[in-house]
């Protein structure tokens, strides 16, 4: 597998404030990576970065390109979704596939008319006069006829209720990617990606703090249901976070064998959520 | 090209109230004036104290009648100057928008996705301001006069004389339109400075772009005028404002050059001259002689310049 993206050592400040702090990562071909932090962590200015849309020192490639020097090249094998409902209010259905057929070599027209058939969505309403939920499957269906190499979606379900979230990502999954594609998600509503990432990177202060597979996150990460006489010698392995749940206590533990955990009580592996809540502990203090 | 050609599109798309229906909503309101000022001429010409039309009517027979028919034919096209006054507040307004509103929506982000370069981009933006739109107003201005002119003669069929078989023969009914087409490369040069001005604002200014872009120049011209009353200082305010501040916002009046040139237009009447759009199609011509014309095209080609720099670099929150 080759690098889609190679980041070494990203840095942005805005004003005093490091967005970006010496963020270093790559993106293998093929995957989905889930790019998750807290507000102001630098999420947005990572993705930004990567799709030229921001200046930063550090050496970046994307599809071997500098998104800084060679954005114009990039943008035919990228395509971003960078928030909902930024289509312009005047655009009509028809319109918006006419011009991206017209202007972008890599669309498939038909690919777009099929996912927009089974939508309630009319070749003539103009964006003004759709929902949310509708401006954004008008997004997608632009985005998925584009066959293009790396998609980056910035919290693209933003303010969508459960019914078009859950139809967004499985679209998505189902019509979209394959091994040629890779893509890249920020969003905080990490339960409902967590099941569709391969890949999970956390950003903390404008650094990356955890950079693994989710099959690694699974071997890495253990909860435990502690049972109350091991309490003591759990807390010996330094968990990362412990909390209670009916009177028992849940701990969370880092690189600890599964073998030597499961005496103290049962084993689970971990949500993305609780996770995420335990590396970020003290984010906000 | 075919990238150019949607870009163009889809400026239409967005901008067709402003280019197309406001134009011709106006020249709808003169056409129905000219109607109504046309039925009102011939009621009172039939009704008037009851005497019959024939009364009022009018002869026009040889050399007098090949000039009013010249003159029908040369002139004609004065009647769209409204509607092509009306052009350059659209030209300044869509200007004033065409970089921010984009970025106000956050749509910059949607556009910014596609293969479509910034410069191309603001370049499609330039093109729409300078030649498409003027081509719109041109031919809705065109299909106005020739209205006004079928009315016109029209009313004097009803006095009594056709001149309609004339008017078609007249070379100076077609020509007088395509002359004023010729006069869109000369249009496109003398705005350029305004184009530039006001897409670079666009490109700059969080918020408050009229202000900006009107403020700013007048603001500069104000404080010079004071330096020069109150300090004395051998500052000329008035050459700043008549070479700087009005090229900088007028410029995108259609024949502003006449006035920017100062050329002088012989419209005293001389016997065996030229028609007189043909002497105001040299006459703009000619005010390419002069330096003010390229000094304008070179600023207003920077300023493009830095527009598409800006949309290229600027971030948005």
């Amino acid at each position: 597998m080759s690098a889609i993206i190679t980041a070494s050592n990203l840095r942005k400040k805005y004003g005093k404030q490091a967005a970006l702090d010496g963020v270093t990562f790559t993106v293998e071909a093929g995957r989905i990576v889930g790019l998750i932090g807290p507000n102001g962590s630098g999420k947005t200015t990572t993705l930004k970065a990567l799709l030229g849309l921001t200046q930063f020192d550090g050496e970046l490639s994307v599809l071997g390109m500098d998104p800084r020097t060679q954005r114009d090249a990039l943008m035919n094998e990228v395509c971003f979704i960078a928030d909902v409902a930024i289509l312009p209010k005047w655009l009509k259905v028809k319109d918006a596939i006419d011009f991206v057929e017209g202007v972008h070599p890599r669309f498939d027209r038909s690919k777009a008319e099929k996912y927009l058939a089974i939508t309630k969505l009319d070749p003539r309403m103009k964006v003004k006069a759709m929902s949310k939920g509708m401006v954004v499957q008008l997004h997608l269906a632009l985005v998925m006829a584009i066959d293009a190499k790396l998609l980056v979606l910035d919290e693209p379900t933003l303010g969508l209720d459960i019914l078009y979230r859950k139809q967004f990502y499985q679209n998505l999954l189902e019509d979209y990617f394959d091994e040629n594609k890779t893509i890249v998600i920020t969003t905080h509503q990490i339960e409902e990606v967590e099941h569709i990432l391969t890949d999970l990177m956390f950003i903390q202060d404008g650094k990356i703090s955890l950079a693994a597979t989710m099959d690694e996150v699974g071997e890495r990460f253990t909860e435990v249901m502690v049972e109350p006489p091991f309490i003591a010698a759990a807390n010996a392995l330094q968990p990362m976070t412990q909390r209670t749940v009916f009177g028992k206590s849940i701990m969370l533990f880092d690189g600890v064998s599964r073998e030597q955990l499961a005496n103290f009580g049962e084993l689970r592996t971990p949500s993305v959520a609780d996770l995420f809540v335990a590396t970020m502990k003290g984010t906000y203090a | 090209m075919k990238t150019m050609k949607w870009l163009i599109k889809r400026e239409m798309w967005e901008h067709k109230g402003m280019l197309v229906w406001a134009p011709a909503v106006i020249a709808a309101l003169i056409a129905v004036m000219a109607l109504v000022a046309a039925t009102f001429d011939k009621n009172i010409s039939i009704n008037g104290d009851g005497s019959p039309s024939q009364i009022l009517s009018v002869t026009l027979e040889g050399k007098v009648r090949t000039q009013v028919v010249e003159t029908m034919a040369q002139a004609y096209m004065a009647s769209s100057a409204p509607v092509l006054l009306v052009l350059g507040v659209l030209v300044f307004f869509y200007c004033l928008g065409a970089l921010h509103d984009e970025r106000r929506d956050r749509s910059l982000l949607f556009w910014k996705s596609l293969p479509v370069s910034d410069s191309m981009t603001v370049l499609s933006k330039v093109l729409l301001a300078a030649v498409v739109a003027p081509l719109i107003t041109l031919g809705i201005g065109f299909v106005l006069s020739l209205l006004i002119l079928f009315i016109g003669a029209f009313l004097l069929l009803m006095h009594g004389t056709n001149v309609f078989g004339e008017l078609l023969l007249t070379p100076d009914l077609y020509l007088t339109p395509l002359r004023m087409l010729g006069l869109i490369p000369l249009y496109v040069m003398w705005a350029l400075p305004t184009v530039g001005w006001l897409l670079m604002v666009s490109s700059m200014a969080r918020s408050k772009v009229f202000l900006w872009a009107v403020g700013t120049p007048l603001v500069t011209a104000l404080l010079l005028l004071w330096a020069e009353k109150a300090m004395h200082i051998g500052i000329n305010s008035t050459w700043f404002v008549s070479n700087i501040v009005s090229r900088l916002l007028l410029s995108v009046v259609p024949g502003a050059w006449l006035l920017f040139d100062e050329a002088h237009i012989a419209m005293e009447h001389v016997p065996h001259r030229l028609p007189v759009p043909q002497t105001i199609f040299g006459e703009s011509w000619a005010t390419l002689g002069n330096a003010n014309v390229w000094i304008g095209v070179a600023a207003g080609a920077a300023m493009i310049a830095v527009a598409i720099w800006m949309r290229r670099r600027r971030e948005e929150g």
